[in-house]
C-alpha cells in the first residue's frame, strides 16, 4: 500500500479535474489495482472537520506513514507571508505544508501553481504565490532550493496548466511500484519522459510549419499557428501531441496555439497588451524561435520553404 | 439546554475549502456562518492585461466549470467589441459548455454527493447495503463507472477545443476551431457511448424518451412504480432511499432563485448585444419568488454586491459589481459578528439574497414569463410545490433532472454543425463595456469587463459560489447556504454528515469566489510580493 495524501493550495481543482479523466488506469484502478490508497482529497475524501485534522496530524506525527504528498495549487503567502489567506482545516495552510513535507517520502507538485506559482503568481502576484520549489523559473520556491523529501529527490514536478492525467497517474504508479528510479529528470524536476520533446512533436500542423504555411485567424484547418498567432508549440516542452488530451486530441490539433502552459515563464509576457494569441515579431521575423535556430539560418530557411512549398500547402487540406 | 457551537473545517467534498459554523440546540441547527478561506485576487491579476487574457485567465478561476467561465469572457468582449459570431460558433460554445455540464452531474452526484449515503448513520435503514454496494467511494458499482464515464462528455469539448480542462477555444468573434467530418462523427459517438452505457441503463432504467414522457411528480411517481428497473436505477434509488432518510425534509434556504438563462440562439444572438441577451437565450433568465409564486425576467443591472461581512474594507453599501472598488482586508481574522468570508453578498436590487443552481433553473423554467419560443418545462416546480418547497432532495433532483434535456441540446448542436461556413469572423477591437453572462454546472455566472485605452481597466467575476456561498449582507440576511442550514438535525456532533448534505447539496464551488481591488489597493499589495 502506498499512502497519498492530496492537498490544495491557491487551486482551482483543474489538476483534480484532469485528474479524474484519467483512463488506463482510471483514478479507480489506481486504488484498486496498483496499491495506491488515497488517505485524503479535497474533492474524493471523506473525512470533514476534525476528523480530517487528526488524520493530517497523525501523518506529521507518522502514526500514519506518508508515502507520497501531491500538491495542487500555489503556496499562498499572504498577506505579509502569514498564508492567513489560504486558511485549510483551521490553520494557513503553509503550516500544513512546512510540516507535512518533512515527513513525506515523496512530493509531487501537480499543475503550474504548484510547480511555479501559476496565473496567481503572475504579476501583481495579489496572494503573494509561489511553487514548491521554484517561483517561475527561479530556484527556491516555499520549500527551498536544497528541499529534498524523505526519499531524497526533490519535489517532482508535473507542470501544465493542468497536468496531463497520464503524466499524473504515470508518476504515481511509478513511485508505487518501486519505479521511480528509473526516470530522469530536467533542470527543472519535470520528468523526462514528458518534457523532453517540444509540443510540436506530433502535431498535426507539422507541414504547415515546414513550409512556413501561416493560419492567420482563427476558424481554420489549414495552416501552422506559429507565424501570425502565437503558437509556443515548437519552444515548449510537452507531449500533448504524443500523449493526446482526453484521448482524443490537442489545442494545436484543434487549432488552438499552444500557451506554452508547461514552461515557467505561462502566461507569457504576462498577458500584456497586444501579446495574446498574436506572435510577437521584429521586422516580420519572429522574435521567439525554436531552440537552436539562428535569425539569419531561420531566414534563409523561410525563403526556401516558400520556394518549395508546394500548393496544397496553403489549402485546407482536412477539408471536409 | 444549551447552544453547541461546531466549526467544521473544512466541510470537504465541495470543490474548495468550505468552512462552516454552526450552532445546535436541541439536536437542530439554529445558527450557521459559510467562511469562504481562500484569496487569489484573479481581479486584480486582469487588471490593464490584454483585453483578451480573461480568456486565458478565468477559465483558470475553476477548473471545475472553465468553460463556462470562458463563455462568460467571450460573451462579455462580444458586447464590448459588438461583434458578429457565426452561427456555427455559437453551436460550438454552447456545445463545449453543455458537455461540460453533462460531465459534471455524474461526477458530482457520485464522487461529491452519494458517498454520504454509505455513512454509518444510515445503517439502520433497509436500503443501506445496497447504497454501500453502489455509492462507496472508489470501489462502488455506480461510483466507478460514474466516475469513469464522467471522462467521455468533456472528450467532446476536447475535439472542439484541443483539451478539457482549461481550453481557450472560444474567442470574441467566434471559436479557434473548424471541426471535420471525423470530428463530429466521433463527437455522436462519444454521446451515445455515455447514452447506452450510464444513462440509459444505469441512471434511468430507461429510454429517454420515457424519462421525457415525465412532466409532474404525479408522473414520476408513476414512473417509479411503472417497472422494476426504473425503482432500482441510481436515480429510483437514489429518490426512495433520499425519503427514506428523510433528504426532503431540511434544507429548504431562501425561497427565491435566479438564472441568468443559457446556451445562446443560433440564429438570434449573432450580433450580441447585453440588452438583447434575454431574449437570445434557449434556456431563459427569471427569478421565482416562491412565496408570492411569481416569475419575472433577470437583468445584469439588478445585481448588487454587499461587503459588510466579507474581509474587504468597502463600506457597507449595496452597490453593482463593475462600481466595486475591491479592498481586501490585511488581516482576515474570522469575527461572527462582522467579516468572516472571502466571499461578498450577492443579492437582487428588488428580492434581495437569491439561490442560484440546477434548482433556480429549473423552478424557472416552469415560468410563463420570456419568450414564446423559448425552453419550458414545469416538472421541477410541480415537485417543489407538491412536496413543500425545497429540500435536498428536491435539489438533487433538479440537478439531474437537466442531463437529459442537455442530452438533447447536444444532439442539437452537432446537427446543425454546416462544415463548411465560418467558425469565426475576425472583430475590431476597440474600447467599451462588456457583460457575458451564463449558467454553469452550479448556477448564474457572469463577468463585467472594461476595455480602456486598449487594456481591461476592470473585470468583475459573479460565481455560482459567490450567490451561494455568501456570508450575510448588509441587513444581516443570511446567505442562502447559511439559510438552508437551518433547522438542520445533527444526529452526531462528531461526524456532522448532514451539514455535509445541505452543503453539497448546492454542489457549491469556492474556488470561483474571487475578488478583486481597486488599482490602488493592487498598488498596495505589489508591495508584499515576494521575490
Ligand atoms: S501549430 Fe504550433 S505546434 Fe503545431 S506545427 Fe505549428 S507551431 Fe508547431
Ligand atoms: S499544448 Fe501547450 S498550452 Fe496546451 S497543454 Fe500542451 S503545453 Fe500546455
Amino acid at each position: 500500500m502506498t499512502n497519498v495524501l492530496w492537498l490544495q493550495g491557491g487551486a482551482c481543482s483543474g489538476n483534480t479535474m484532469s485528474f479524474l479523466n484519467a483512463e488506463e488506469p482510471t483514478v479507480c484502478d489506481l486504488i484498486a489495482d496498483f496499491g495506491i490508497n488515497l488517505l485524503w482529497h479535497p474533492s474524493l475524501g471523506l473525512e470533514l472537520g476534525n476528523n480530517l485534522q487528526t488524520l493530517l496530524r497523525d501523518c506529521i506525527s507518522g502514526t500514519i506513514p506518508l508515502d507520497i504528498l501531491v500538491f495542487e495549487g500555489s503556496v499562498v503567502n499572504a498577506p505579509n507571508g502569514t498564508g492567513e489567506w489560504n486558511r485549510f482545516a483551521d490553520r494557513a495552510m503553509k503550516d500544513w505544508l512546512a510540516d507535512l513535507a518533512k515527513v513525506a517520502k515523496f512530493i509531487v507538485a501537480v499543475g503550474d501553481c504548484a510547480t511555479w506559482g501559476g496565473i496567481p503568481a503572475m504579476s501583481p502576484n495579489p496572494s503573494e504565490s509561489e511553487g514548491l520549489q521554484f517561483l517561475k523559473r527561479q530556484e527556491g520556491g516555499f520549500l527551498g532550493k536544497d528541499f529534498v523529501s524523505q526519499a531524497g529527490l526533490p519535489v517532482i514536478n508535473i507542470p501544465g496548466c493542468p497536468a496531463h492525467p497520464d503524466w499524473i497517474t504515470q508518476i504515481l504508479v511509478a513511485i508505487a511500484t518501486g519505479r521511480i528510479a528509473d526516470i530522469a529528470f530536467d533542470e527543472l524536476n519535470r520528468p523526462q519522459t514528458f518534457f523532453n520533446t517540444y509540443t510540436q512533436t506530433g502535431c498535426t500542423r507539422n507541414v504547415h510549419f515546414a513550409y512556413k504555411a501561416s493560419t492567420a485567424e482563427f476558424g481554420q484547418r489549414k495552416g501552422c499557428l506559429f507565424y501570425d498567432l502565437g503558437c509556443r508549440g515548437p519552444m515548449t516542452h510537452s507531449s500533448c501531441n504524443r500523449i493526446l488530451w482526453n484521448r482524443v486530441s490537442s489545442k494545436t490539433r484543434a487549432g488552438m496555439p499552444c500557451l506554452g502552459c508547461t514552461e515557467p515563464e505561462f502566461p507569457f509576457f504576462d498577458l500584456k497588451p497586444g501579446t495574446v494569441f498574436k506572435t510577437q515579431t521584429v521586422m516580420g521575423v519572429p522574435k521567439e524561435l525554436p531552440p537552436g535556430v539562428n535569425k539569419k539560418d531561420y531566414a534563409l530557411l523561410t525563403m526556401v520553404a516558400k520556394d518549395a512549398a508546394p500548393p496544397w500547402a496553403e489549402e485546407d487540406f482536412f477539408t471536409v | 439546554m444549551t447552544i453547541q457551537s461546531l466549526d467544521i473545517s473544512p466541510v470537504g467534498r465541495v470543490e474548495g475549502d468550505l468552512d462552516v459554523r454552526v450552532d445546535i440546540e436541541h439536536g437542530r441547527v439554529v445558527n450557521a456562518w459559510t467562511h469562504a478561506e481562500l484569496f487569489r485576487g484573479f481581479e486584480v491579476i486582469l487588471r490593464g492585461k490584454d483585453p483578451q487574457a480573461g480568456l486565458i485567465v478565468t477559465p483558470r478561476i475553476c477548473g471545475i466549470c472553465g468553460g463556462s467561465h470562458l463563455t462568460c469572457a467571450s460573451w462579455a468582449l462580444d458586447t464590448a467589441w459588438e461583434t458578429e459570431v457565426p452561427r456555427n460558433a455559437i453551436l460550438a460554445r454552447n456545445l463545449g459548455q453543455i458537455v461540460e455540464t453533462i460531465q459534471s452531474i455524474p461526477r458530482y452526484f457520485y464522487g461529491l454527493f452519494a458517498i454520504d449515503l454509505t455513512n454509518r448513520k444510515y445503517r439502520n435503514s433497509r436500503f443501506y447495503e445496497e447504497a454501500v454496494k453502489r455509492f462507496a467511494a472508489f470501489t462502488g458499482k455506480s461510483y466507478e463507472l460514474g466516475i469513469t464515464i464522467s471522462a467521455k462528455p468533456v472528450e467532446i469539448y476536447a475535439l472542439l477545443g484541443g483539451q478539457w480542462p482549461h481550453s481557450s477555444y472560444m474567442v470574441p468573434g467566434g471559436v479557434m476551431c473548424a471541426p471535420t467530418l471525423t470530428d463530429i462523427t466521433r463527437a455522436w459517438a462519444i454521446l451515445e457511448y455515455f447514452r447506452t452505457n450510464w444513462l440509459e441503463p444505469v441512471w434511468l432504467g430507461c429510454s429517454l424518451e420515457r424519462y421525457e414522457q415525465i412532466q409532474t411528480y404525479d408522473d414520476f411517481r408513476d414512473w417509479l412504480d411503472e417497472d422494476r428497473n426504473h425503482r432500482d436505477s441510481d436515480l429510483g434509488f437514489y429518490w426512495r432511499m433520499g425519503l427514506d432518510i428523510g433528504l426532503d425534509r431540511y434544507g429548504a434556504g431562501v425561497g427565491k432563485y435566479v438564472t441568468w438563462g443559457y446556451l445562446a440562439h443560433e440564429d438570434k444572438y449573432q450580433k450580441p448585444t447585453i440588452e438583447g441577451r434575454n431574449a437570445a437565450m434557449i434556456m431563459k433568465s427569471g427569478v421565482y419568488d416562491s412565496f408570492a409564486d411569481t416569475h419575472v425576467l433577470m437583468d445584469q443591472s439588478f445585481t448588487r454586491e454587499n461587503t459588510t461581512h466579507s474581509w474587504y474594507d468597502e463600506g457597507t453599501a449595496d452597490i453593482h459589481p463593475s462600481d466595486r472598488t475591491t479592498k481586501p482586508t490585511a488581516i482576515n481574522t474570522k469575527d461572527f459578528d462582522n467579516a468572516y468570508s472571502w466571499s461578498s453578498a450577492v443579492l437582487h436590487k428588488d428580492f434581495g439574497r437569491l439561490e442560484t443552481g440546477p434548482l433556480a433553473r429549473q423552478l424557472v423554467a416552469g415560468g410563463k414569463h420570456g419568450e414564446s419560443w423559448q425552453h419550458y418545462d414545469g416538472f421541477i416546480l410541480d415537485v417543489f410545490k407538491e412536496m413543500g418547497g425545497a429540500s435536498i432532495h428536491v435539489r438533487q433532483l433538479a440537478r439531474v433532472h437537466e442531463l437529459v434535456k442537455l442530452y438533447r441540446q447536444a444532439e442539437h448542436c452537432l446537427r446543425e454543425f454546416k462544415l463548411n461556413d465560418p467558425w469565426y469572423i475576425k472583430p475590431t477591437e476597440k474600447d467599451g463595456r462588456g457583460w457575458g453572462a451564463t449558467e454553469a454546472a452550479r448556477g448564474s455566472l457572469s463577468h463585467w469587463v472594461e476595455v480602456e485605452g486598449g487594456k481591461i481597466k476592470n473585470y468583475q467575476v459573479i460565481a455560482p459560489g459567490t450567490w451561494n456561498i455568501g456570508p450575510r449582507d448588509g441587513e444581516g440576511i443570511r446567505g442562502p447556504i447559511e439559510e438552508a442550514l437551518i433547522g438542520t438535525p445533527i444526529y452526531d456532533s462528531s461526524d456532522p454528515v448532514e451539514v455535509g448534505h445541505v452543503a453539497r447539496s448546492f454542489d457549491s464551488c469556492l474556488v470561483c469566489t474571487v475578488h478583486a481591488h481597486d488599482a490602488k489597493t493592487g498598488e498596495e499589495l505589489a508591495r508584499f510580493r515576494t521575490a
